[in-house]
């Protein structure tokens, strides 16, 4: 086999091999094609010098790459669907249980202040901000699936396009807008004692119409979990986003490969949270709204809803006094839901 | 909407096809066979390539544009003497893109780096575009009548008032044969000795040394020979970034058959990543080390006794040297452990015929004379000269730094090595056809007798490494009239002379600078100059025609690829013009045609064809050399004779010599030295150029002799008297008698072969199947120079003083009309405990993507962006001790006053104790950027401190060679 | 059909950089773009080893797969190509890809990184072949002259090779026998290897696609 293929005698066993070099030192043991290794196997990263200076060019193989790919098409997507999913099939499934949940003592027709102009502007500065972000990003993470076969990859491109420069512009009225409203919610999230009894009870939610709700100071539990959420959350994403937005500023490439990961994981849970979030600011709590709507809520909805911040602020002003009309009547909306 | 691809057009198919039935193992071309060529004739894909490479060039495919035809045009790489084909596709006039020069033998379509980009070069984005004049500091356009104008009056003046050795001339090894024998001429016109060109900071000691060996300064071989080679010694020189193509054929020669590679070099280089054998010494050590190897082969007999015996003179000498050099003693010198030279010299012996390849960790030292004398020394001991696969690979410079030796561009010689002697002026008044005493008159000041001009006329001139000792009059007394004034340089970089402060100290003192160049080089960026500079710019090769030698001695012809771009010019009209305002235009080109203020360069290649006979620069006429780049494709890969076509049996480029008139079809001399061929058919002998005996020693060839000469022993070169005394001057023509006659007056018998215009006495010669230069011995013992025996001497600034004392360094002397003082220097260095301050030994060298001073190189972006920093490597052991990290900045200090900061590179590839520099960058000085001294536009993308501010005083005894790779430095944290 | 690869025999690769260049003068590469590199292992120290690099143009493409507009389209003879009109310079394919080959001309996200840019394998890309178009936005297309990747052709030791995969691994292996030493080629087994446990196949195929 060896005379068909080359014209060289064999290295001399005796020949000296200097340590070191052996790798580049013909071996005295014939080589039979067969064996000759062409594929190196290599599961890590491979980093090398190279004098173009620039770091990401020294790194030769990153296995890596595969493995993000694979986060990327079926991880992510996956988890965004399901995160996504589940919580739009849960909310079906709960309004189609509990029905809108309204204001059992029915409207008072007095309206408390409940966020003045500061406090909205920074929850519609985010609101609108984080919504862009999210409808572009998910153009991005499910455009190819989705879109693509509907309108072709030129189109599709237009709208990539856009979603990307409207994702990366969104991103700082969301950073600002989150970090006021940390500074104006801040003392109001604060959990305490009373956050525990609330989830005890789930806030009432599954406890059905005529319940009392469990006593809520400005924000009950649940809204201070989605506070946190999106306050932390939202830091995340924007860290994480602002690091894909400056790519290799901080990292190299396993960094903008988890920087990458976390963006799109968090944004998923994040949007998941947030459906649930506008799902009960408007179709599924009544009155919930005007808090954020016009700022002032009805006196009847502050009481169920938030005793202990009622009566904090206004109780010891204002006594509490039976709703001047009641709309609707709680038996028939309760009777409805079962 | 989108264009839907077509799959595959009818070209395409072709190639899948054609490789498909290679692979499939139809028509006739095995698979293996075709993988066996692939492998062996090109190591791969050449074979493949090739052949839908040209299987499309008929077909009318255009990348640019479509519509649009184009040509084919063939030059070669503008950088290294290796010699890569440089195929250029042009259209409206327009170098659109580079093809790979397949046919070539010997790169076969391959570049490296630099020759992957030369079509920058004429793109021209940061190029000098229009002549420049220094104005009050600031560089201003000017026409080229009124540049040739005003330096040509500048120059008159300093001729009138100082004489012409008051001007330097400096050229370039990048101009073609013409230029350069163009350039010679017009200085030995002009009257002064006072030219030079990169050779001398390259390989003169080479050319000194090994000339005095055997002949002539050279490489022996070729690249494509080395695959002939059983081992590779490597020895200061570091291929894969110096030459890399040549790295194919030396890696064919290591796989094909399984040379051991021995690399020894301070540094662990890229070419010694593929080493068998690496051994690491100190700097300036060489000799202990090739002594120390000897000693192995003297110890176990391992040398050839019957080369020795028949063809080197003086051995004996040698091995009572080399028995000094114990392998404890070379330890001691050099830090290479005995038992490791040992295995060395065990790997060559056994493995032979052995290549010897070096370049400028020799070269570069105050004992570079002597290093490769040594390295010659070995081989020769060992059998290994004058046979293919051996031989004394000597890697060269740039592209013509050959050429341009051979063409005596040179302070100590006139074209082809004929010398400074009155003999040698007689020689080429005849060959230009002017009176000798006119020739005399031009040289030295007014009121001067004929023999003092005289005297100046064969005094070696000034050399480029001290030209600025010579413009620094009140700090030497230099042999000449007056100090230098005024430099003309053409196509010279300034930041790659040693002891660049005193060298802008220097350039401060001239009154007239002018810098030819396509690129404005270091001298344009001096601080110290504000007026009386001129930059003018220069075509590239790749804008006019002319023949060059790569380093195995073949010469290509290079095609011009499109018009001179800009405002910018070819050497020779420059050259022409300016003599045409100095007056001696015709006389210049008394036999040379000229176009539009342009001689042209067949012509100047006729000329030298008849005149530099002693080189054999005689039979590779501008029609042959054409020949040789259209039929590239007949020559053989490896022997590099072609086997068919109108040149079968001619080697490559004709390699030097190439005897007799292009008629005669003289094939050229694949290796030199060899034995086993004919004289006719590239065969030859030791040259007998020191006499016939020497303290009663016969000092010609015993018992050997080339193929097919009727004289079976050693004999002189021929000369009429030989002639005659072997009855063989009946044979000359009545022409050539005639010639020869008229030649030598009173002395017929004196006229020797050389200076034989007739060529008369070389065909009768070779005729007689013998070398016109005689056979003689090779010597070992060069009694003429002035270490006769190869001695160790430590580096000038040697970082071991406790050995100065054994091995100091040579005793001073003058020549060169300056004084020389190592031995003064070196004690200085020691009384002042200069090693300890310094306490790192410097060395320098090359990277693959920048070219020498490396303007030309910085100024083009896709090579540029490969190397964007100067850096110093630092062992990382060192970089540990003085807290440095990769990419800190450090400041590298000489002892002589130079500083220079730049970014570490902590590596292995030093050793603890060693710093390296690359010395390509310039533009900086002291941390501080030039840009806005260089014109505007023509500053280099990439600028950085130049490696020279540090380098310092110490010189080869025989050529002035620069200690650029061995002397001190410290290194600060910045 | 053959299959294109490149091959980089490491044992040989000298870092000369003339696959790098030439690949820049071929396509009139900008500044800051790196189709091709060379890396070096263990750098100055025994056992060094310098490999070329460009995009490997894998079996069952990672960028592709993540491509979030699906730019991408491998030709019949595997070279993995892509749409600049339809890229958004997202960078996805660089995270992906286990080789750093996707290129952009600017660092920074804001207003996007530009077009994507890498080896085209010299086949340019979706245009008409050696169109203007095609040339400006993609560089010339050898390919289609019936000519190999310049890098390949050029490279000073005959390291690095392209074309079809059979031959190269027949000379590989042959030269790996006559001179008695070599490793293997680096990033093959990633690249050609495995077999893909996230292999995601294109709805539809862009090459097949008349309108997209
Ligand atoms: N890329 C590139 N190629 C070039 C050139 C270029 O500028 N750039 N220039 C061309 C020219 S002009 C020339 S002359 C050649 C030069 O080609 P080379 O001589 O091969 O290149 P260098 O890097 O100068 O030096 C070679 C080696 O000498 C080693 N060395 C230093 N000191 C010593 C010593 O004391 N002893 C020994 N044994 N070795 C030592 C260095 O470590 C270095 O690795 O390259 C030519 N090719
Ligand atoms: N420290 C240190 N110093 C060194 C060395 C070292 O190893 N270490 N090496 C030394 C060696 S070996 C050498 S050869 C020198 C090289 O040093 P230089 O010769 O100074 O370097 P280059 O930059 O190659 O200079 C060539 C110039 O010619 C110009 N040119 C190109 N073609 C033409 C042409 O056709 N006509 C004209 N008129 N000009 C043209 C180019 O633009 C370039 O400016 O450096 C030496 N200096
Ligand atoms: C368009 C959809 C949205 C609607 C209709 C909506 C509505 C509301 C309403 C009515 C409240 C006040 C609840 C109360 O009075 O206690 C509220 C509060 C809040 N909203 Fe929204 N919101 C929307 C989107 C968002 C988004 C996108 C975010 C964040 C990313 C967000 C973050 C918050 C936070 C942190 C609060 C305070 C805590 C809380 O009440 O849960 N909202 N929102
Ligand atoms: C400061 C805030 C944010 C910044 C700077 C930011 C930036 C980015 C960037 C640079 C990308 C890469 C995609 C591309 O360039 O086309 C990205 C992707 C994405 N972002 Fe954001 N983002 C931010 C906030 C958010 C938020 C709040 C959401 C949603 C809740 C979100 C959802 C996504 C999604 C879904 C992707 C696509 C991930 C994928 O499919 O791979 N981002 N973001
Ligand atoms: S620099 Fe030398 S090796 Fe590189 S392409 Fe030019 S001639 Fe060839
Ligand atoms: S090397 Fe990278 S860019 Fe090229 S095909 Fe593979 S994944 Fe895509
Ligand atoms: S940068 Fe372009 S090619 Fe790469 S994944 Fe994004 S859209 Fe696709
Ligand atoms: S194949 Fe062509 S495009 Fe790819 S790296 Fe090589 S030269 Fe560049
Ligand atoms: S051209 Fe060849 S030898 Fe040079 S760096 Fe590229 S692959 Fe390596
Ligand atoms: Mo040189």
């Amino acid at each position: 086999q060896q005379d068909s293929v080359g014209v060289g005698g064999g290295w001399d066993e005796n020949r000296y091999v200097q340590p070191g070099l052996e790798a580049r030192t013909p071996s005295a043991e014939p080589i039979n094609p067969d064996d000759v290794p062409i594929m190196i196997p290599h599961d890590d990263q491979l980093r090398g010098r190279i004098s173009i200076p620039d770091d990401r060019l020294g790194v030769l193989v990153q296995p890596d790459g595969r493995v993000w790919r694979s986060f990327r098409i079926q991880g992510l997507f996956w988890i965004a669907t399901a995160a996504i999913g589940i919580t739009v099939l849960a909310l079906g499934a709960f309004f189609l249980w509990r029905g809108r949940i309204r204001i059992e003592a029915g409207r008072s027709g007095r309206w408390v202040p409940r966020f003045n102009w500061v406090e909205r502007f920074t929850h519609w500065l985010t609101a609108v901000s984080f919504l862009a972000l999210a409808l572009t990003g998910l153009v991005i993470t499910f455009g190819r699936y989705l879109l693509i076969p509907l309108m072709g990859h030129y189109s599709f491109n237009t709208l990539a396009e856009a979603s990307k420069v409207v994702h990366n512009a969104a991103g700082a009225p969301f950073i600002i807008g989150i970090v006021l409203m940390a500074g104006l919610w801040v003392r109001d999230n604060i959990p305490n004692r009373t956050d525990l009894i609330w989830l005890k009870k789930a806030g009432g939610m599954f406890s059905g119409p005529g319940t009392p709700h469990p006593e809520a100071e400005r924000f009950n539990a649940g809204q201070k979990i989605i506070f946190w959420v999106v306050i932390l959350g939202g830091l995340a994403v924007s860290v994480t986003g602002l690091a894909l937005l400056l790519p290799f500023f901080v990292s190299g490439i396993t960094g903008m490969q988890i920087a990458h990961a976390l963006h799109g994981v968090i944004a998923a849970l994040l949007i998941a949270v947030i459906i649930a979030h506008i799902y009960l600011g408007t179709l599924g709590m009544e009155g919930a709204f005007d808090a954020m709507g016009r700022g002032e809520v009805d006196e009847n909805w502050a009481k169920e809803h938030h005793s202990g911040w009622y009566d904090t602020e206004f109780g010891s002003r204002r006594p509490s006094s039976p709703p001047a009309a009641a709309p609707e009547s709680p038996q028939r909306s309760g009777a409805g839901m079962r | 909407m989108l264009i839907k691809r077509t799959t595959a057009t009818a070209a395409r198919s072709g190639l899948v096809a054609r490789m498909a039935s290679q692979a499939g193992g139809g028509k006739g071309v095995t698979r293996r066979s075709f993988l066996q060529q692939s492998g062996l004739a090109a190591g791969g894909l050449a074979g493949l390539g090739a052949l839908p490479g040209r299987f499309v060039r008929r077909a009318e495919a255009a990348p640019i544009r479509a519509d649009i035809p184009k040509e084919l045009r063939k030059n070669i790489c503008t950088h290294c003497s290796v010699g890569c084909t440089v195929v250029a596709e042009v259209q409206n006039g327009v170098w659109v893109q580079q093809e790979p020069g397949w046919e070539s033998p010997i790169s076969q379509g391959t570049h490296c780096a630099k020759g992957a980009s030369v079509r920058e070069l004429v793109k021209g984005e940061r190029r000098v575009k229009y002549p420049l004049k220094l104005v009050n500091g600031e560089w201003t356009r000017i026409s080229w009548d009124q540049a040739i104008e005003e330096i040509g009056d500048k120059l008159l003046e300093i001729r009138n008032t100082y004489g012409p050795d008051s001007v330097f001339w400096l050229g370039s090894a990048k101009f073609s044969n013409e230029s350069a024998y163009l350039m010679r001429k017009f200085a030995a016109f002009w009257g002064t000795n006072n030219i030079d060109h990169q050779a001398r900071i390259c390989h003169s000691t080479t050319v000194a040394g090994v000339a005095n060996t055997w002949g002539y300064g050279a490489m022996t071989n070729s690249f494509n020979d080395i695959q002939n080679a059983q081992s590779l010694l490597i020895i200061g020189a570091n291929p894969a970034e110096a030459h890399p193509v040549a790295m194919q054929h030396m890696l064919r020669a290591k796989e094909h058959n399984r040379a051991p590679w021995i690399v020894i070099d301070p540094r662990f280089t890229r070419t010694a990543a593929h080493a068998t054998q690496y051994v690491r010494i100190r700097p300036g050590t060489d000799i202990p080390v090739v002594w120390g190897i000897l000693w192995h082969i003297f110890e176990n007999g391992w040398e050839d006794r019957e080369f020795i015996a028949q063809r080197v003179y003086g051995m004996e000498a040698i091995r009572a040297e080399v028995a000094r050099w114990t392998p404890e003693e070379v330890e001691r010198i050099s830090g290479v452990p005995g038992a490791q030279l040992f295995e060395v010299a065990r790997a060559i012996a056994h493995n032979k015929p052995g290549t010897l390849i070096w370049c400028m960790g020799a070269t570069q030292k105050s004992v570079g004379t002597a290093n490769v004398r040594a390295f010659s020394i070995l081989q020769l001991a060992l059998g290994n000269i004058g046979v293919e696969g051996g031989g004394a690979n000597i890697y060269r410079g740039h592209c013509n730094v050959q050429g341009a030796t051979d063409m005596g561009l040179d302070v100590s010689t006139l074209p082809s090595y004929y010398g400074l002697d009155e003999g040698a002026w007689r020689h080429f008044a005849r060959v230009w056809d002017v009176d000798y005493d006119d020739l005399v008159a031009r040289f030295g000041t007014e009121g001067m007798s004929p023999d003092e001009r005289r005297a100046l006329m064969e005094a070696k001139g000034i050399p480029t490494t001290r030209w600025f000792d010579g413009a620094a009059a009140d700090r030497e007394t230099v042999d000449q009239p007056n100090p230098i004034r005024g430099m003309f340089v053409m196509g010279h970089g300034g930041n790659t002379v040693t002891r660049m402060p005193d060298m802008l100290e220097g350039l401060a003192n001239l009154d007239l600078l002018v810098v030819v160049d396509a690129h404005p080089t270091t001298f344009a960026a001096v601080q110290q100059r504000r007026d009386n500079s001129y930059i003018l710019p220069a075509c590239t090769q790749f804008e006019q025609d002319g023949s060059r030698a790569c380093s195995n001695r073949s010469l290509q012809w290079g095609q011009k690829v499109v018009e001179p771009i800009f405002e910018s010019k070819n050497d020779r009209e420059i050259l022409y013009r300016l003599a045409d305002k100095l007056g001696f235009a015709d006389d210049l080109c008394r036999h040379i045609q000229v176009v539009d203020n342009e001689p042209l360069a067949e012509d100047i290649l006729r000329e030298i064809n008849r005149g530099c006979i002693s080189t054999g620069y005689t039979g590779q006429s501008p029609e042959r050399l054409k020949l040789h780049m259209r039929y590239q494709h007949t020559f053989d890969k490896i022997s590099m004779r072609a086997t068919e076509g109108p040149l079968a049996g001619d080697y490559y480029g004709l390699p030097w010599p190439c005897w007799g008139h292009p008629e005669w079809q003289h094939p050229g001399s694949p290796t030199l030295y060899d034995t086993s061929k004919h004289v006719m058919e590239g065969g030859s002998t030791f040259r007998a150029r020191f006499g016939i005996e020497r303290d009663g020693e016969t000092l010609l060839a015993e018992g050997s002799y080339s193929l097919g000469s009727e004289i079976e022993d050693g004999y002189p070169e021929f000369t009429m008297a030989v002639l005659r005394t072997l009855g063989w001057d009946a044979e000359l023509t009545p022409e050539e008698l005639a010639v020869i006659e008229a030649i030598g007056g009173d002395n017929v018998d004196d006229v020797s072969w050389a200076a034989d215009l007739s060529f008369g006495i070389m065909r009768v010669a070779i005729s007689h199947g013998c070398l016109p230069y005689g056979n003689a011995k090779a010597r070992a013992v060069a009694w003429n120079l002035p270490d006769p025996v190869p001695v160790h001497r430590e580096p000038v600034y040697t970082p071991r003083p406790d050995l100065a004392a054994d091995y100091p360094a040579i005793e001073d002397m003058r020549d060169f009309r300056l004084p020389l003082l190592n031995r003064s220097v070196q004690q200085a260095a020691i009384d002042a405990r200069v090693s300890e301050d310094f306490p790192f030994v410097y060395t320098s060298g090359r990277l693959v993507e920048y070219e020498g001073g490396g303007e030309e190189t910085r100024s083009n972006s896709w090579l540029a962006e490969l190397q964007q920093t100067m850096f110093a490597e630092i062992n990382v052991q060192d970089a540990a001790r003085l807290g440095i990290a990769d990419g800190d900045q450090v400041w590298i200090v000489g002892p002589e006053g130079g500083r220079s900061r730049m970014a570490a590179l902590v590596t292995e590839r030093v050793g603890p104790g060693v710093v390296f520099l690359p010395f390509h960058f310039s533009g900086y000085w002291e941390g501080e950027s030039l840009r806005r001294f260089y014109p505007a536009g023509a500053d280099p993308i990439v600028l950085g401190e130049p490696a020279n501010v540090v380098t310092t005083y110490g010189y080869d005894p025989m050529t002035l060679m620069q200690e650029t790779k061995a002397t001190l430095v410290r290194v600060e944290k910045a | 059909m053959a299959r294109m690869t490149f091959l980089c025999d490491s044992e040989r690769c000298i870092e000369c950089n003339a696959c790098v260049t030439a690949c820049k003068n071929e396509h009139e590469v900008p500044w800051g773009i790196n189709r091709r590199r060379v890396v070096t292992l263990q750098d100055g120290q025994p056992g060094e080893r310098s490999i070329s690099m460009a995009c490997m143009h894998c079996t069952d493409a990672p960028c592709a797969a993540v491509c979030p507009v699906d730019c991408f389209y491998p030709t019949a003879e595997g070279v993995v190509l892509h749409s600049k009109d339809i890229c958004i310079g997202c960078g996805y394919c660089f995270y992906a890809c286990p080789f750093g080959a996707p290129q952009f001309p600017r660092v920074t996200n804001f207003g996007g990184r530009g077009k994507m840019d890498k080896c085209t394998y010299c086949a340019g890309g979706p245009e008409q072949d050696n169109s203007e178009e095609e040339y400006i936005k993609y560089g010339t297309n050898r390919l289609a002259e019936g000519k190999l990747p310049l890098c390949a052709e050029m490279c000073s030791t005959r390291s690095l090779m392209a074309g079809d995969q059979d031959i190269l691994v027949e000379i590989y292996k042959e030269r790996v026998v006559r001179r008695g030493y070599g490793s293997g080629a680096w990033g093959w087994s990633v690249a050609y290897g495995r077999s893909q446990r996230d292999t995601y196949a294109p709805h539809v195929r862009f090459d097949e696609r008349g309108d997209a």
